[in-house]
């Protein structure tokens, strides 16, 4: 009896520890939410109150909220951000699932000579930090559209498209490219071995029926990697999101600007310092994505967590 | 998988399956990773002829008094101590939860929340929360306890500032780590050490540590390789100009190449970040990978 007692208690102190920490957790994040429900005003007179639009609803309180997004979202450009986020995040995506589950299916299925060259080749590139490659990229990038545009530009006033100048600096297509090979170490590595634990016998039974390679790997092996691919999606999704230090180098151009660039941009002009509202809106429209991604795909995420940790 | 004989159809299916990655990760990583270690080795401008100097930018990073000597003990302050914090906290929460609480999803979930936002977001939301305007919280408690007002953000105070920042986005991604390794261990280890009657603090010495020893490994391996990368905060928090107060190894070499024009001391420090990482990852592994514990 004492026994049980003694573990009831134990088990409502360590219940009662951890709520605390996630109070700490989760309560900057709803002051935040509930600041961005405040007119600039609001926020100085009673900066962790109830925000009027809740307490008191009504037209007058919710005009306040309307205002505070609609000035993030069009005036100072939120809606621009988003939607370069989600270009260049899903292209980048698409491109890295595509290519990089081929690659893996390739280099965990069949032995060929090179194989172990190739697949070591990607593997290293996990422990290559993204600022070792940062500034050559920057200068390569100049040298490439260079000779781009000197090749291209004559065709294109042959077919009379007028002046055609490449750059690849300042351009999603630029951002992209480097988001997608700088993304193959840890997709590959990853989709090898999920690949290698897939059953053997189903490509053979696939080629038996006469599907060529390419269809056995699109309608036979494909789906059945779902897991991992979702696995390597989420976490990829999450750092392109998220990415900063590449995005100030390469999208200098406040129209192509992601979400972390503009939020960033915007918090350093000091005209906007004062304006509350203005920033805790912003701040939310960064931070929802990422979150409800997560929310709707965490227990994948905790799963190639977990599978992480129990290979060691 | 013998070397097999393979078929027009199979060789044609490898090469397109591996040329476009291969391509893509030569053109844009490998490549440009080699001319990282060409460039640490010159006098470049960005505009003229690059000039090789040898050894002379990697002599230069470490003369006394040198903005890189203080930008790297930033990274490693910036490593010991939040990392020490998150893996105590992390490896402590991941414990209670182990030893049944309610609503484990719950902890489990909401913890990694921080993880999920952008850093740069979480850098801007804690300069709200430590703001010393009306609005900062932070200050505002101190005020209602009758203490001074701390400017937070002040060069001077910034890495400090860093720490709970640090540790309140980053323990619960170490947490859902080591909560996955504790649940990977049989139970009937603790049963058989509850009938020895151990307590629980000597089954987690005894038990959980030891098996969950590459794990906690890696933990600290993700832990310093960050701290030594580490960027976005204190850009963001110095509005994109650190002060030698602030710079880390990151942020220097920017400032080295974007503002100062020299290429190739700004590249010494990236080609240093990179043996580093690769130097301290060797050893950690070494040191802390003891021979690893079959159950």
């Amino acid at each position: 009896m004492r026994g049980t007692l003694l573990e009831k208690l134990g088990t409502l102190v360590r219940t009662g520890v951890l709520g605390l920490w996630m109070l700490g957790v989760v309560l900057p994040m709803f002051w935040v939410l509930a600041t961005s429900l405040k007119s600039t005003k609001e926020v100085t007179r009673s900066p962790f109150g109830i925000p009027d639009a809740l307490a008191h609803p009504g037209a007058k309180t919710f005009a306040v909220i309307a205002e505070n997004y609609s000035k993030a979202w069009v005036g100072s450009g939120f809606s621009a951000y988003f939607w370069n986020s989600l270009k260049v995040v899903s292209i980048s995506l698409a491109m890295i699932l595509l290519l990089g589950s081929m690659a893996a299916y390739c280099l965990s299925r069949f032995e060929f000579r090179g194989r172990s060259v190739i697949y070591n080749a990607f593997v290293a590139g996990l422990l290559i930090p993204m600022q070792l490659i940062l500034i050559p990229l920057f200068f390569q990038y100049a040298d490439w559209s260079d000779v781009l545009t000197r090749s291209f530009a004559p065709i294109a006033r042959m077919l009379q498209l007028g002046n055609l100048t490449v750059s690849l600096h300042n351009s999603h297509e630029g951002i992209i490219l480097i988001y997608i090979a700088a993304s193959l170490p840890f997709t590959i590595f990853t989709l090898t071995s999920f690949f290698g634990t897939l059953p053997g016998g189903v490509r053979e039974a696939a080629m038996i029926d006469g599907a060529s390679e390419a269809r056995t790997f699109f309608s036979v092996m494909l789906p059945l990697a779902k897991p991992g691919l979702i696995t390597v999606a989420i976490f990829n999704f999450l750092g392109l999101w998220n990415e900063y230090l590449f995005g100030i180098v390469f999208l200098a151009d406040n129209k192509l600007k992601t979400l972390p660039l503009g939020l960033a941009s915007i918090s350093m002009q000091a005209q906007y310092k004062s304006d509350f509202g203005l920033m805790f809106a912003g701040l939310v429209i960064t931070m929802v994505p990422t979150l409800v991604v997560y929310l709707l795909l965490q227990r994948h995420l905790t799963k190639g967590i977990t599978a992480g940790a129990v290979k060691g | 998988m013998s070397p097999q004989h393979l078929s027009r159809d199979t060789k044609r299916f490898l090469w397109i399956g591996i040329l476009p990655s291969a391509l893509l990760y030569g053109l844009f990583v490998v490549w440009p990773a080699i001319n990282a270690l060409m460039y640490s080795f010159t006098r470049w401008d960005g505009l003229s002829t690059p000039v090789w100097i040898g050894i002379d930018n990697f002599v230069n990073l470490f003369k006394s008094g040198s903005d890189f000597v203080t930008a790297i003990s930033h990274n490693i302050y910036l490593t010991v101590v939040p990392g020490s914090i998150i893996l105590t906290l992390a490896l402590f929460f991941a414990w209670m939860i182990h030893l049944k609480v309610a609503g484990s999803t719950l902890f489990r979930v909401t913890f990694f929340f921080p993880n999920v936002i952008a850093s740069v977001a979480v850098a801007l939301l804690w300069v709200l929360l430590y703001s010393t305007t009306e609005m900062g919280p932070i200050n505002n408690i101190r005020q209602a306890l009758h203490l001074e007002k701390i400017p937070f953000l002040e060069s001077a105070r910034l890495l400090q500032s860093i720490v709970p920042m640090m540790v309140w986005s980053a323990t619960g991604f170490y947490l859902v780590l080591f909560l996955a390794a504790m649940e990977n261990i049989p139970a009937d280890y603790y049963e058989a050490a509850h009938l020895d009657g151990a307590s629980p603090t000597l089954q987690f010495i005894r038990i959980t540590l030891p098996l969950m020893w590459d794990v906690l490994t890696t933990g600290i391996i993700f832990l310093i390789v960050g701290g030594l990368k580490f960027f976005d905060a204190v850009w963001v928090m110095e509005n994109g100009r650190p002060s030698p107060a602030t710079h880390t190894m990151s942020s220097l070499m920017y400032a080295k190449v974007f503002e100062e024009y020299n290429v190739g001391y700004g590249t010494a420090i990236a080609v240093l970040l990179f043996v580093l990482v690769l130097v301290i990852t060797r050893i950690s592994m070494r040191l802390l990978k003891r021979e690893r514990l079959e159950y």
